[in-house]
């Protein structure tokens, strides 16, 4: 089975007025998920990405995620 | 002789049913009369010709434990027409507390609620640690009602001290837990609040976080003793866990036979989905027979920042999001260079095209008359671009302005206003009284009534009226209050419904010590009447009345 990716990533507002990053997962029966992430988890994960933009992130593996939601 | 007879007025009971006219008779804090006509022989007669009048509004989310010690009249909330707050919410109450226990339980209010340390030192005389004694304090100050919960949060630290802070409870501070709760409950708490998202100063998990469901249940058995209120803020940003906390929800209403409310819940082009899915498995738990209230809020969500910080508001312009995570230093004199600059320029206003930031607004500076302008007209008046004034007023202000993109979320009109009008949403989630440096929190009830019955006309006037009074009051059991019937407390409300909205955000420096909040002053609301007594009128503003009493008690 192919592992989960990263299909795309917009900026929405969250709850407290701060800028929140809604990332989106493609899974490989077709399936979405999002996840949200705040400035510095966002940050945390452009950079295990090596990542200068939302836009790179797409096909990233999902499992960049669990490492900066683990913070 | 009556206290205070209203003549002539459109009344809108709060029961959702159609308007009727006539009068409506005070006397003693309670309704006499309502509907007929009455003769003009009371204390005071207020004419309400060509307007509404209707029950106050109630506010059942809302972060007014402080303010209201050294503000009893909660401004500006009163002047909108909210007669009744819940406050409390989060876990985060400021009772029951061990003097000891004070310092941390503060800095989680600043750190989750964004309230700043003059709104808590030396603005009250902090003379409790328990809840009953916390409600004495309130008692005489208060020009509103309140019904106030008890927080999860300083209910363990009561019990657990410092281990509240890392580490499930046993069993025998479970059963502490409980009873301290049972006595916040007999004092007058109108429920629980518990947080599974909020961080303290530290960004260590807040210490409800670290309850088993075992907790939370036995906590659960006691409110069900009472038939009170859970309210719970779920992990809003998945919706898949959301709807988790929704079933978890239900299980604890069913078992215990308890009202529940989750918030926020709030709609996002970003994730479309969320709303509809975490209501359809609200609809399914209500189906069951439990109550699982979402409170979803009715202002729109802004998004705010300053160039001090890396917001990721600047994620699609990768020049700009790198500069602004460098060191300080290394960013203003990145941001002072000219090269840097014209990049930055082009970068956001490419082929000329600068619409990205014309619109954006100076929420915060130095200079007041640049507040609430918007970064086009800077520009054109600077003569620039809207990118390079963004650019000129944050290196004046050694990046200390804030901008603010306005209406980035929950702003679709057409999907919020069916969302408010639906039976199983409560209309609610102002946090009013919290993050006052962020964003005004108030005004939400007159956005109401301007967006989604005026220009919408997705709710009537009547249904508006219901479901932030008489809805509000069944769904929290808060007894004679919520709706104008002979004997129910006199809170009442007279307004414009032709007129009645928020006004527009502005810098108030009125917070203890001169400290700075962003507040909104009311539209359309002509008088506001607290268990009989004026408290609040267009044309007397604020009076010295205090007649506000703890709901519950």
């Amino acid at each position: 089975m192919a592992e989960p990716v990263i299909d795309g990533a917009i900026v929405a507002p969250g709850h407290d007025g701060q800028a929140v990053l809604v990332v989106r997962v493609r899974h490989d029966n077709g399936g979405f998920d999002t996840v949200t992430l705040d400035a510095d988890r966002a940050r945390k994960l452009l950079e295990d990405c090596a990542a200068e933009s939302a836009e790179q992130l797409r096909g990233q593996p999902w499992r960049r995620l669990l490492t900066v939601l683990e913070r | 002789m009556l206290d205070i007879v209203i003549r002539n007025g459109r009344i809108v009971d709060g029961t959702g049913l159609p308007a009727f006219h006539g009068d409506l008779g005070i006397a003693g804090g309670r309704l006499s009369r309502v509907g007929g006509q009455l003769p003009a022989s009371a204390r005071q007669v207020i004419d309400a010709g060509g307007q509404v009048v209707a029950p106050g509004f109630i506010d059942p989310h809302t972060h007014f434990d402080a303010q209201l010690l050294w503000d009893g009249q909660a401004r500006p909330a009163l002047e909108h027409g909210v007669t009744t707050v819940v406050h409390g919410n989060c876990s985060l109450s400021l009772a029951p507390l061990k003097a000891e226990h004070r310092p941390r339980l503060v800095k989680m209010f600043q750190q989750i609620e964004e309230m700043p340390d003059a709104a808590f030192d030396g603005a009250f005389q902090w003379a409790w640690e328990g809840f009953a004694d916390y409600l004495a304090a309130l008692r005489g100050r208060v020009a509103l009602n309140v019904a106030p919960l008890a927080g999860h949060t300083p209910l363990r630290m009561w019990v657990m001290g410092a281990d509240a802070h890392k580490r499930a409870a046993k069993p025998d501070e479970i059963r502490a837990m409980q009873d301290l709760l049972r006595a916040c409950l007999e004092a007058g708490a109108v429920g629980l609040s518990t947080s599974y998202v909020d961080m303290d100063e530290n960004l260590a998990p807040v210490p409800s976080r670290y309850a088993h469901s075992e907790e939370l249940d036995a906590l659960a058995a006691v409110l069900g003793e009472f038939g009170r209120m859970l309210q719970v803020v779920p992990e809003f940003y998945s919706t898949d866990v959301t709807v988790a906390r929704v079933d978890q929800l239900a299980e604890l209403s069913l078992a215990h036979g308890i009202p529940t409310t989750f918030s926020p819940l709030f709609d996002s082009s970003a994730v479309p989905d969320n709303v509809p899915r975490v209501l359809e498995r609200v609809a399914e738990q209500f189906a069951r027979g439990a109550r699982v209230w979402p409170q979803v809020q009715t202002r729109p969500i802004d998004i705010s920042f300053s160039l001090d910080m890396a917001s990721l508001y600047f994620i699609q312009l990768p020049m700009w999001y790198m500069i602004l995570r460098m060191p300080r230093a290394q960013k203003l004199a990145l941001l002072r260079n000219d090269g840097t600059r014209k990049g930055l320029i082009d970068a956001a206003e490419p082929g000329g095209d600068t619409s990205r930031f014309a619109r954006l607004r100076v929420r915060d500076s130095h200079d007041a008359s640049l507040i609430g302008r918007m970064l086009g007209e800077i520009a054109a008046e600077r003569g620039t671009t809207p990118a390079g004034a963004l650019l000129d007023l944050s290196l004046e202000e050694d990046l200390g302005v804030h901008f603010l993109a306005a209406s980035m979320g929950h702003e679709d009109p057409s999907r919020i206003g069916p969302l408010l009008a639906n039976d199983l949403v409560h209309v609610g989630a102002s946090d009013g009284g919290a993050h006052i440096q962020s964003f005004a929190t108030y005004g939400d009830t007159g956005y109401l009534f301007s967006e989604f019955v005026r220009a919408g006309r997705y709710l009537s006037l009547e249904h508006a009226v219901r479901k932030i009074t008489g809805d509000t009051a069944q769904i929290w059991g808060l007894p004679g209050r919520g709706l104008l019937r002979p004997g129910m407390a006199a809170d009442v409300v007279i307004f414009d419904p032709d007129t009645i909205a928020r006004g527009d955000e502005r810098p108030a420096h009125d917070m203890p010590e001169g400290g700075m909040r962003y507040v909104r002053g009311a539209r359309g609301v002509d008088t506001v009447i607290v268990n009989g007594a004026v408290t609040w009128s267009a044309t007397g503003g604020y009076t010295d009345a205090r007649p506000g009493v703890i709901t519950s008690a």
